[in-house]
Order: structure tokens, then sequence, then C-alpha cells
């Protein structure tokens, strides 16, 4: 049976940063809003995959104190996160980042999304099909074996996949699976000791201990671990290269996937019994989370009326339709080595124009996220948790107006 | 200037094999006692590190060879090369 589920004016597909910024700005602006998640809570990466912090919401300066780049919805996740884990901005170099916490942003999400009355939020739903009739979109949802339909004026694709692009058949762009970001698995540990520079330095050694003793698997070279700002609790950040049984790396193939969910599990067991046996301040630990889903940086981006470039973020370039600043380098991820980071000649954050969040050529659609009209280079900016809101915050208002 | 396989790097070799490694991006001019904690050196760079020490100069780093006093500049990492080669 196909039930009705009514007509809007806004629909966002996917509640992570972007789409979640989306919804809320959309409904604010006045435009009766649905909000379509498959999973049970909003936050995307931030919260199904354990990703813990904020970057790309302040300016990039030599300067001490943090200025936020957007202010507006970024400026407002700011403020509840750090009142909710009492830990505010922090440097790095020239860089300002925001320590979050999956566990907050969940319930600050509940909150902000349950006190607009013109938005629903539908959970447990995914959107399986666009269709577009005379001047309006026809989407399709499926949850358990229902199938529902419903309408609207306006589409925001906040997939982070681009998920409306290959159901249009419309251009769309993934790079090569050898240039492809790397995805991580994240995961929560329990352990008392703590996390400090001398200790993560301790941890590399004993964990190239273990591979060279055959005990652990060489995929362990991955792995970062970080202080989650709560007492006993650390995320593990395992890179890895994505590549499964054979085949090159592929975030829109399920069995490529599924191989990620396995690895991931199983190398985060292995190290975790491993440091608890070999290292004292250890002793204690295990694994207390797993995330939802392993961690995805980049797959399939929509081509817009305008691509952002690596070249236009180097040159700090500004538009007359801009509607956010990106602020983040260029944080490249081509292996599963750690990060290499591309900075702007100047000290300068670049304009995203709107055009990049509009899909050539089609009428009342819009994208937000990680998978805006950027090429390779400059998603590896754009994809931020902090840019998101700020590209979702933008996408809300132009879909409602 | 390049290290030799199995033979004692100086500062500036280190400098230049710590580049190509792909461990840590250094400029050319990174002095010997620049910190290279500072410049990038993390702990999944200091794992990569080890294989890398492991592999080119045949010496085993422990975790106790690996604190902040040891990898500080790569007068220091040299340094420590070179005593577990002796
Ligand atoms: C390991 C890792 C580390 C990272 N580190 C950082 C960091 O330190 N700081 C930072 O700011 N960023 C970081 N990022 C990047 C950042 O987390 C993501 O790029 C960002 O969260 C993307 O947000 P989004 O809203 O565009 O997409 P997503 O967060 O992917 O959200 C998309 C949402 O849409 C839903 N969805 C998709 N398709 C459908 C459908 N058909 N129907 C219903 N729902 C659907 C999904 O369930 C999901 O909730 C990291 C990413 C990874 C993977």
């Amino acid at each position: 049976m196909i039930a009705d589920h009514g007509r809007f004016d806004v629909v966002v597909i996917g509640g992570g940063s972007a789409g979640m910024a989306a919804a809320i700005t959309a409904a604010r602006s006045g435009a009766r809003t649905i909000l379509i998640e498959r999973h049970g809570y909003a936050g995307g990466m931030g919260t199904a995959s354990l990703v813990h912090s904020f970057c790309g919401l302040y300016l990039l300066r030599r300067e001490p104190g943090a200025v936020i780049a957007n202010p507006g919805f970024c400026g407002e996740i700011e403020q509840r996160m750090s009142a909710a884990t009492g830990i505010g901005p922090q440097r790095m170099g020239r860089l300002d980042v925001l320590p979050q916490h999956p566990v907050e942003f969940v319930r600050i999400a509940d909150e902000m999304l349950a006190a607009e009355p013109m938005l629903e939020t539908l959970f447990h739903a995914e959107v399986c099909g666009i269709e577009r009739d005379a001047d309006e979109w026809r989407i399709s949802l499926t949850h358990r074996t229902d199938c529902t339909r419903l309408a609207s004026s306006s589409i925001v694709d906040a997939s982070g996949d681009a998920v409306v692009a290959a159901w249009l058949g419309r251009e769309c762009a993934v790079a090569p699976a050898e240039k492809l970001q790397r995805p991580a698995y994240v995961f929560g540990v329990r352990c008392a000791a703590a996390i400090d520079e001398a200790a993560r330095l301790r941890i590399s050694g004993r964990l190239c201990e273990g591979i060279r003793e055959g005990l652990l698997p060489p995929e362990a070279l991955g792995l970062t671990f970080r202080a989650s700002g709560r007492l006993g609790e650390v995320f593990g950040t395992l890179d890895l290269t994505g590549n499964m049984n054979g085949r090159d790396f592929d975030p829109l193939d399920a069995s490529c996937l599924s191989g990620l969910e396995f690895t991931g599990r199983q190398v985060a067991a292995a190290v975790v019994r491993y440091l608890a046996g070999h290292d004292a301040t250890w002793s204690d630990s295990y694994i207390s989370h797993w995330p939802a889903r392993a961690g995805i940086r980049e797959s399939r981006r929509w081509v817009g009326e305008y691509v952002l470039t690596g070249e236009d973020l180097l040159e700090s370039r500004h538009f007359d339709d801009e509607i956010a600043l990106a602020t983040w380098p260029m944080e490249m991820r081509e292996t599963a080595k750690g990060p290499k980071l591309r900075f702007p000649t100047e000290d300068l954050p670049a304009g995203i124009p709107l055009r990049c969040l509009k899909p050539a050529g089609i009428d009342r659609l819009f994208v937000a996220g990680r998978c805006i009209s950027a090429d390779h280079e400059a998603q590896a900016s754009i994809r931020v948790m902090g840019t998101c809101f700020a590209t979702g915050e933008a996408a809300g208002r132009a879909a409602a107006g | 200037m390049r290290a030799t396989k199995n033979k004692a790097p100086n500062p500036t070799e280190l400098i230049d094999w710590l580049n190509d490694e792909g461990l840590v991006e250094l400029d050319w001019d990174f002095p010997e006692e620049g910190d290279l904690i500072a410049a990038g050196l993390d702990s999944m760079a200091v794992m990569q590190l080890v294989v890398a020490v492991e592999d080119f100069f045949g010496v085993e780093l422990t975790p106790d060879n690996l604190t902040r006093t040891n990898l500080e500049s790569p007068r220091k990492l040299a340094a420590l090369i070179a005593s577990k080669m002796s």
C-alpha cells in the first residue's frame, strides 16, 4: 500500500549537519518543512560516525582568539555545544577547532528540531526515489515494508552522497578511486588513562610492537586516540584505505562499506585488547561505543551552476552571490597515513557562491553539505561540519524563498 | 643530502629522509633544532616513522624510545637512531 504523507513547501533529504541546518532555517523562514533521516537521530557523520570536532566554524588567523566565520546557525550550535561540554574552541597553530561530543550533538539536534512548529522530522524513513511532476516534486520514502509518497515545491539534497543526482540521472562527479579521501572508523573507548602527548607517543610505540610481533594487523598503523572531553572516555579514529578484498575503495558500494565496518571493528577490538594486556595504564579499558556506520569523507558530488575549485580557495576568491565562507584548509586524506593540509596563500577565507548549491538547469532544487558542487580539492575544505552548517543554512533559506 | 641505507644519518640527511618518506612535510631550511612534533609528526606519523626506521636503518624503536625528548628535533632523532645502531 502506498500512503500519502501530504504536501510540503520544502523537503530536506538527510539530517546531517547540513540537513538539520537547512530544515531548521527553512522552517524558521515560514516554509512548511519536512526533514527525512534514515537513522534514529540527526547529526550524520557527527553522531552516527562519532566524528568529534567541529572544524570550519572559525576564521583562519595568527592572532589569538577564535572568531566565528559564518554567524547565524554556526554561532547557535557553537554556544549550545560549548554550554553542554564546558569546552570552548581549541587553538592548533592557526586553526581553531570546537571539540564536540556526539551524544550531546544528538540531544542538541533533538531540541532544535522539536522547537520548530513549521518542521516535521521523520526518522527511520529513507528517501528512495524522486520525480518531477509539473510544478512539484514527488518523493517516495520507504520505512519497513511500507512506501509513502509526499509532494513538495522545493528539495534540499543533504544526503552527503548526492542521491538526488543519481535518481534524476543528472551530472555528478566522483574522484578516481585512488584519489578519494580515505574513510575512517571511529569508536569510543572507556579508558582511565590520560591521553596526553607522552601517552600518545608511547601508545604509538606499543602498537608498532604489536604489529612487529604479529599480534596486531598492519591496519593498526592508521589509528589515533583523542580524549573525548569526558572523564575516562577516549575516541579512537582508524584511517583505512577502503580497498576491500582486492577491490578499490567505493564509498557508494554496500559490499565495500560492509568490509569497512568489519575491518574497523576487528582492528579496533584487537588494538584495545592488546593495549589492555600490554600497557599498565590501559589495563581496565574496553570498547564502549561502536558507530552506527563507518565514516565517509568524500563520495559523489553534484555538478552545479558553479564548481568551486581548489584554486578559488588557495586564492581566497570572493563571489557576488556568496552565501558562506570556507575557512578550513584543504585537508587531503588521499592515503590512510594522516592529513596533509593545504592552506590558502594568505590566511583569508574564500566565498562559496549560491551557484554551488544549485544543480544546473533544475528549478527548486538545492544541495548542502559535503556533496555541494566543488572539485575534489575544494571538497577537502568545505566538507567540515562548520561549513556544512553554513551551506545548510543557506540552502534552507533559498529553498524556502 | 641523501641518507644511506643502514648507516646512521646526520640531522640534515634525516630532514631530507623524513620528507622523502612523506612522514612530515619540512621546509628545505628546517632547522636541525626545529620542533618536529609541532611540524606535524603526530602519533600516526610516529608509527610510520618506527616502521620506516626499521626498514631503512635496520633498528627497532621501542615504546620507551618514543618520548618528546627523543623525537623533538632532527638532531635528537638522528642521535637516537645512531645510538640504536652502535
Ligand atoms: C573520519 C572522519 C573524520 C572527520 N573529521 C572531521 C572533523 O574533525 N571536523 C569536521 O568538522 N568534519 C570532519 N569530518 C567531515 C564531516 O564529518 C562530514 O563531511 C560532515 O559531517 C558531512 O555532513 P553532511 O550533512 O553533508 O553529510 P552527513 O553527515 O553524511 O549526513 C547525511 C545524512 O543523510 C542521511 N541520508 C542519506 N541518504 C538518505 C536518504 N536517502 N534518506 C534519508 N536519509 C538519508 C544519512 O543517514 C545522514 O544522516 C570528518 C569525516 C570523517 C568521515
